[in-house]
């Protein structure tokens, strides 16, 4: 039977639709980044916060100055502290900034401070021994402790330095260096040749780019690929599929469903994009992160043969289960392995034209993502015979896949009440 | 109508189907009999285009299965299923559009098909929600939509009640009477036997049985007649033995005798029957004995099942 397209976009339409009609589907699409919101908002607001808090709550701090260096250390310490420099917040790169007074005070012995501490007449104790020159060793004591920051560090180091210059030079020199670098730019060379001024929030993106496209990237093939998983196994546990099978022939239904599906799942990545540019437009707005159009069409290249790859070998896994549990159980190892390279993320953006990263970028269950996060790691230089190596070997295994899965997918689609053995499998391909 | 030629399907070095040879004439009821693992579906499969021969041909109005239009073949197969959470005229819209319908033409169409099966007021309900009996109705609907020349429905009344029973029968009797053929695969041979035209019966893959049903009974009669009498039935020339059963008698002939002359012995001794009849087998029995037959078997066929 010759393939008529017709009848598959017939049942990509009904696919696409049913698909994206679904409630689990408008559940996914407006939870899933709700849900992502919800995590940043805690984790980046309750860091911000915690640090704050530390600082606010660091009244007092008592000394045990057992040295003598300190006699005219500053009785006061003023801690400036910038909303952590946080690259989510706001457009503009002026940050907020608020000072916290701490008032020191001196004790005779380490007793008499570690009393004031448990009534709580200073909220921290140091206490500075007498070869503190030679071996700088302090000891720190607090009545409660904080896990997660340790912004009380900055106030107590600075206070040590002004207090060790204190009367040897001026004010001045002595407030600068307890604070050596308060205001730093850095300048980097770019792609162009010139030297572009580094910016926190330039940083952020430089990592959340290649993280962002790799993952939106992998996110595509792996719902698409796991719709089609569930699709088909559901049609064969409904046992639609003889009925269908007497209206189009199996390579139509197969067409018609990668392509309904596949473009169900690219909905739902578009979706959770476009909330998250929203919520990152400001940065965005405020940094202009630049996408090469050669990068855009690689994307599209890789999704392609990606999606081909990993969304014909779920056809056949979801042909070949006798239910949808059992598909999934099967598929597994499959979306592991395309997730593979994010585990392995940190060693690829360290070295992207490393030993791990080329040979990850090759292989094609992992090719998509890893080449991908090297593209778009900072400073990288992808050889261009490696992204065409890498896409080529993608496409003919792709190619090689559709084939052998679409004549189990033949077969398997009408076997119901057990799950073939593996020589049987192989029959079949060979066949 | 439907031409089957030497046809042969092999799995695992197995004959599925062996050398099935059948005509089907357009406008017919045609039976496909056979036991389970007879290789029935397997020749249905490859009817419908789902699976290829191995050898042989089949031809449906002169094409080729694959080079015949989705429209013109329908099929409710045994393993049959529907989309649960689609609503019910959706699924016939959908499948009219497989079969080549344009999309508002095959929910106008889908529209009438629902009435027809009497399921008007479930029409934008979701499959799920519908009842087993009704499910298959649908299921009957998405096999008849587009208007089929030749309609194969793989054991239709399973689960049915009789009233549903009753409507499938009555839409099978319009679309024959449409011009469409109609193949019908079940295990209910009092169903065969209604409504059939013709059998064909395979057993292991090979035919075992093929020609009209009225013929097949003819065949497998046995050589004694029933008659309904108020008198008792007197010893006649060309009578064997005389068996009193369900009030009347049945009676056994020698070899030569017809039932003509036996008939004219009683009328000559004054025996007029109310009722006289050839006694045949049912065609369930056939069934039996043609497969322990096929089998090697000795077939106790029972003594008497009535005639129909």
């Amino acid at each position: 039977m010759k393939l008529r397209i017709k009848q598959a976009l017939i049942i990509a339409r009904r696919e696409f639709l049913t698909t994206v009609r679904r409630r689990a589907f408008l559940l996914t699409a407006i939870g899933m980044p709700a849900y992502f919101a919800f995590v940043m908002t805690m984790a980046v607001g309750g860091s911000r916060n915690e640090g704050r808090d530390v600082l606010r709550s660091f009244s007092s701090l008592g000394v045990v100055d057992s040295s003598g260096h300190f006699a005219a250390a500053p009785a006061e310490i003023v801690t400036d502290f910038r909303s952590a420099d946080n690259p989510f917040a706001g457009g503009s790169s002026e940050s907020e900034s608020q000072s916290f007074h701490t008032s020191v005070r001196h004790y005779a012995s380490q007793e008499e401070a570690e009393r004031a501490l448990r009534a709580g007449e200073v909220s921290q104790v140091l206490v500075i021994p007498a070869d503190y020159l030679e071996r700088g060793a302090v000891r720190r004591y607090s009545s409660n402790f904080s896990l997660f920051s340790s912004a009380d560090r900055r106030p107590v180091s600075s206070w040590l330095v002004r207090g060790m210059l204190a009367g040897r030079t001026d004010s001045i020199i002595a407030r600068r260096a307890s604070l050596p670098m308060a205001e730093m730019q850095y300048y980097a060379l770019n792609k162009d040749g010139r030297f572009e001024l580094k910016d926190d929030r330039r940083e952020v993106l430089d990592l959340l780019v290649p993280m962002l496209f790799a993952m939106t990237l992998g996110l595509c093939i792996v719902v698409g690929g796991q719709y089609l998983l569930q699709g088909v196994a559901e049609e064969k546990e409904s046992r639609i599929l003889e009925s269908l099978l007497c209206l189009v022939s199996p390579d139509e239904l197969l067409l018609g469903k990668m392509l309904g599906l596949g473009g169900a799942g690219l909905t739902l990545v578009a979706i959770w994009l476009s909330v998250g540019a929203f919520g990152l437009g400001t940065v965005a707005l405020a940094v202009r992160p630049e996408i090469p159009i050669g990068l855009v069409l690689i994307v599209i290249a890789y999704f392609l043969c990606g999606y081909t790859f990993y969304g014909s070998l779920m056809t056949g896994i979801g042909s070949l289960a006798g239910s949808a549990r059992e598909a999934q159980q099967f598929s597994i190892a499959f979306t592991f392995a395309n997730f593979l390279p994010f585990i392995m993320m940190t060693m690829i953006l360290a070295k992207p034209n490393g030993t791990l990263a080329t040979v990850l970028s090759l292989l094609p269950p992992t090719a998509s993502t890893a080449m991908l996060l090297r593209l778009t790691a900072p400073g990288s230089d992808v050889p261009g015979w490696q992204v065409a190596l890498s896409l080529a070997l993608l496409l003919v295994t792709a190619w090689f896949t559709l084939r052998l899965m679409s004549k189990i997918f033949r077969v398997g689609l009408l076997l119901y009440g057990k799950s073939p053995t593996f020589p049987e499998i192989l029959r079949w391909m060979r066949a | 109508m439907l031409e089957i030629r030497e046809v042969s399907k092999t799995y695992d070095g197995r004959a599925v189907v062996d050398r099935v040879t059948a005509d089907v004439a357009a406008g017919e009821i045609f039976a496909m009999l056979g036991p389970n693992g007879a290789g029935k579906t397997t020749l249905i499969r490859m009817i419908t285009d789902i699976l290829r021969p191995d050898s042989g041909t089949i031809r449906i109005g002169g094409l080729a299965p694959g080079d015949v239009g989705p429209a013109e073949i329908g099929y409710l197969p045994e393993e049959r299923g529907l989309y649960k959470r689609s609503k019910v005229s959706e699924v016939l819209a959908y499948w009219g559009q497989l079969k080549g319908i344009e999309a508002r033409e095959a929910k106008v169409r889908a529209m009438k098909l629902i009435e027809r099966i009497e399921l008007a007021e479930w029409a934008d309900k979701p499959v799920q929600a519908l009842s087993k009996g009704m499910q298959q109705k649908v299921q009957l609907a998405t096999a008849l939509i587009g208007d089929p020349k030749l309609l194969i429905l793989d054991e239709p009344f399973t689960g049915l009640d009789p009233v549903n029973t009753q409507m499938f029968e009555q839409i099978l009797f319009e679309r024959r009477a449409a011009g469409t053929t109609v193949i019908l695969s079940t295990h209910q041979m009092n169903k065969v036997e209604e409504l059939c035209d013709r059998a064909l019966m395979i057993h292991r893959g090979r035919v075992v049985l093929y020609g009209s049903v009225r013929d097949l009974r003819r065949r497998f009669a046995e050589h004694a007649i029933l008659i309904h009498a108020d008198a008792p039935v007197p010893a006649v020339p060309g009578v064997r033995s005389v068996l009193a059963q369900d009030g009347g008698y049945k009676l056994s002939l020698e070899q030569g005798a017809t039932p003509h002359e036996v008939l004219r012995e009683l009328l000559n001794r004054g025996v007029a029957p109310d009722s006289f009849q050839l006694a045949s087998l049912p065609l369930e029995d056939i069934f039996i004995k043609v497969v322990r037959d096929d089998l090697g078997e000795d077939t106790p066929v029972p003594e008497m099942a009535g005639s129909r």
